[in-house]
């Protein structure tokens, strides 16, 4: 689920992949688009909690990519640098968002009372029904109160919780200090912390659902 | 540790990017805060509920990219914008030439038209030689003025006319004349009400009479249907009497037959029961 298990091989190949799609090879940078959409989509997602939006900062995240990937100076530091895209799409997503005042239909879903069924995505199989959806009903309350947090408090929790990232490669995706994302990171978790004590979402329960 | 570790430290630490003195020191802080230790207990039991949090599976769609092409001066926005600007205003020209299109400002005025040229009315001479508002108001007040002279003149003719026609007409009724014309009419009068009381009369005496022939064809009428009635009427009662005494008489008949059957049964009985004595006593 985290890059720790992504692919290796795959992995290993992507400076290979890097040089040679910087070079214009066609072929190169679709297998980068096939090996990293996973981790962009998903990004997007944890930062909208929404597929639309996920797609849309995905696919516009791997165009400029191929279009721009002449311009990466060191293939050792590709990662931050699509990273650093993706930031900025979703920031530019997040604009557009706000200025249009849609309404997802997940956010619609998360506005449900407490007491009332949610279906559960589509994508994750387990032996057990109930507990399938029990789960899933936690992750979207989680999701939700991910989505509370800042924009840039987000964009660093998502990126060292779910992507994998140091410090310093998120610093380098941000462009901002370490110490600035330490600091983004801390309060980020704080908060967090709040908005799960105000959801009631506590270690027990937590406990329980597993 | 004799100073407080910042934030940058503390969440180095909870992710175990601390090593050697640093991590030691912030170790010894957290023994001796206990509730900074708290602090970062729970901030690691949100890292461990975020980590509940799963990955969607997607598929990576298809990104289709247009080749990147050399772009020349000829080819940027700007002069593409100026090259359809000038082709349409080339167009709009062509168009205008073969259509003979005129377009023609001046004076204040602006004609288009399809004709080779025209002439604008001049409408500043037409201004410049109209009247003023007081010369209207004036002539029309003229006119207004003539207007009211020969209604007056007409007016008094057909006056003077009227007169004169009354006047002899008043003298041509004298009071003789008038005397003769009402013993005409009073005689005639008289004449037209006697015939007239005559005519009532007769009017009268035949209205009566028809009344009267009427009505006893209506009293013969009716005496007539009052008398089919009362024979019908009486017809029925006798049939009716009739029906009954039949039907007594044939109750008659019928407790008759039944008295005379019963009759008949005891006697045989009797005779059955006194033969077999009369037998004994024989015997």
């Amino acid at each position: 689920m985290h890059a720790e298990s992504f692919p290796g091989q795959a992995m290993m190949h992507t400076d290979a992949l890097v040089e040679r799609a910087r070079e214009g090879d066609k072929q190169a940078q679709g297998r980068l688009v096939q090996l990293w959409y996973k981790r962009i989509y998903n990004y997007g997602y944890k930062f909208f909690f929404d597929h639309d939006a996920a797609t849309e900062v995905a696919q516009k995240t791997f165009i400029a990519m191929c279009r721009y990937i002449g311009t990466l100076q060191d293939a050792g530091r590709f990662k931050s640098w699509l990273y650093t895209i993706a930031v900025n799409t979703c920031r530019e997503e997040l604009r557009r968002q706000s200025g249009r005042q849609s309404v997802s239909l997940d956010s619609m879903m998360m506005n449900l009372p407490d007491d009332s069924p949610r279906w559960e995505g589509s994508d994750h199989r387990y032996d057990n029904p109930e507990r399938r959806f029990q789960q899933q009903e936690l992750a979207d309350l989680l999701q939700a109160c991910l989505k509370e947090l800042s924009a840039e408090q987000r964009e660093v929790v998502i990126m060292k919780e779910y992507e994998g990232f140091k410090f310093r490669e998120i610093a380098e995706a941000l462009n901002v200090s370490e110490n600035t994302v330490k600091s983004r990171l801390y309060y980020g978790l704080d908060a967090l912390k709040k908005i799960l004590a105000k959801r009631n979402i506590t270690q027990e329960t937590i406990s329980y659902e597993s | 540790m004799n100073h407080k570790p910042d934030e940058a430290l503390l969440i180095a630490y909870l992710y175990g990017e601390l090593q050697g003195d640093e991590k030691t020191a912030v170790e010894q802080y957290l023994r001796e805060h206990p509730d900074v230790y708290q602090r970062l207990q729970e901030m690691n039991f949100v890292r461990e509920s975020l980590q509940r949090i799963a990955d969607k599976e997607v598929i990576a769609p298809p990104i289709v990219l247009e080749e990147n092409r050399s772009v020349t001066f000829w080819n940027t926005g700007y002069m593409r914008m100026i090259t359809g600007i000038a082709a349409s205003l080339a167009l709009l020209m062509l168009v205008a030439r073969f259509t003979g299109l005129t377009i023609q400002a001046g004076n204040g005025t602006m004609t288009i038209g399809f004709a080779s040229s025209f002439t604008v009315p001049d409408t500043k001479q037409k201004a410049a030689a109209a009247l003023t508002s007081e010369e209207v108001q004036q002539m029309i007040n003229q006119s207004m003025a003539q207007n009211n002279a020969l209604l007056q003149v007409n007016w008094q003719d057909s006056q003077q006319q009227l007169d004169a026609s009354i006047r002899n007409n008043l003298a041509e009724f004298s009071d003789a004349r008038m005397r003769s014309l009402t013993k005409q009419v009073s005689n005639a009068s008289e004449e037209q009400i006697r015939a007239f009381a005559m005519t009532l009369q007769a009017e009268n005496a035949r209205m009566i009479k028809d009344y009267l022939a009427l009505n006893a064809n209506d009293q013969r009428a009716y005496m007539e249907e009052l008398l089919v009635d009362f024979a019908r009427y009486l017809e029925q009662q006798h049939r009716s009497d009739l029906q009954m005494l039949q039907a007594r008489l044939t109750n008659l008949e019928e407790e008759n037959d039944e008295f005379r059957y019963e009759t008949g049964q005891i006697l045989a009985s009797i005779i059955n029961t006194v033969e077999p004595i009369s037998t004994d006593i024989k015997n």
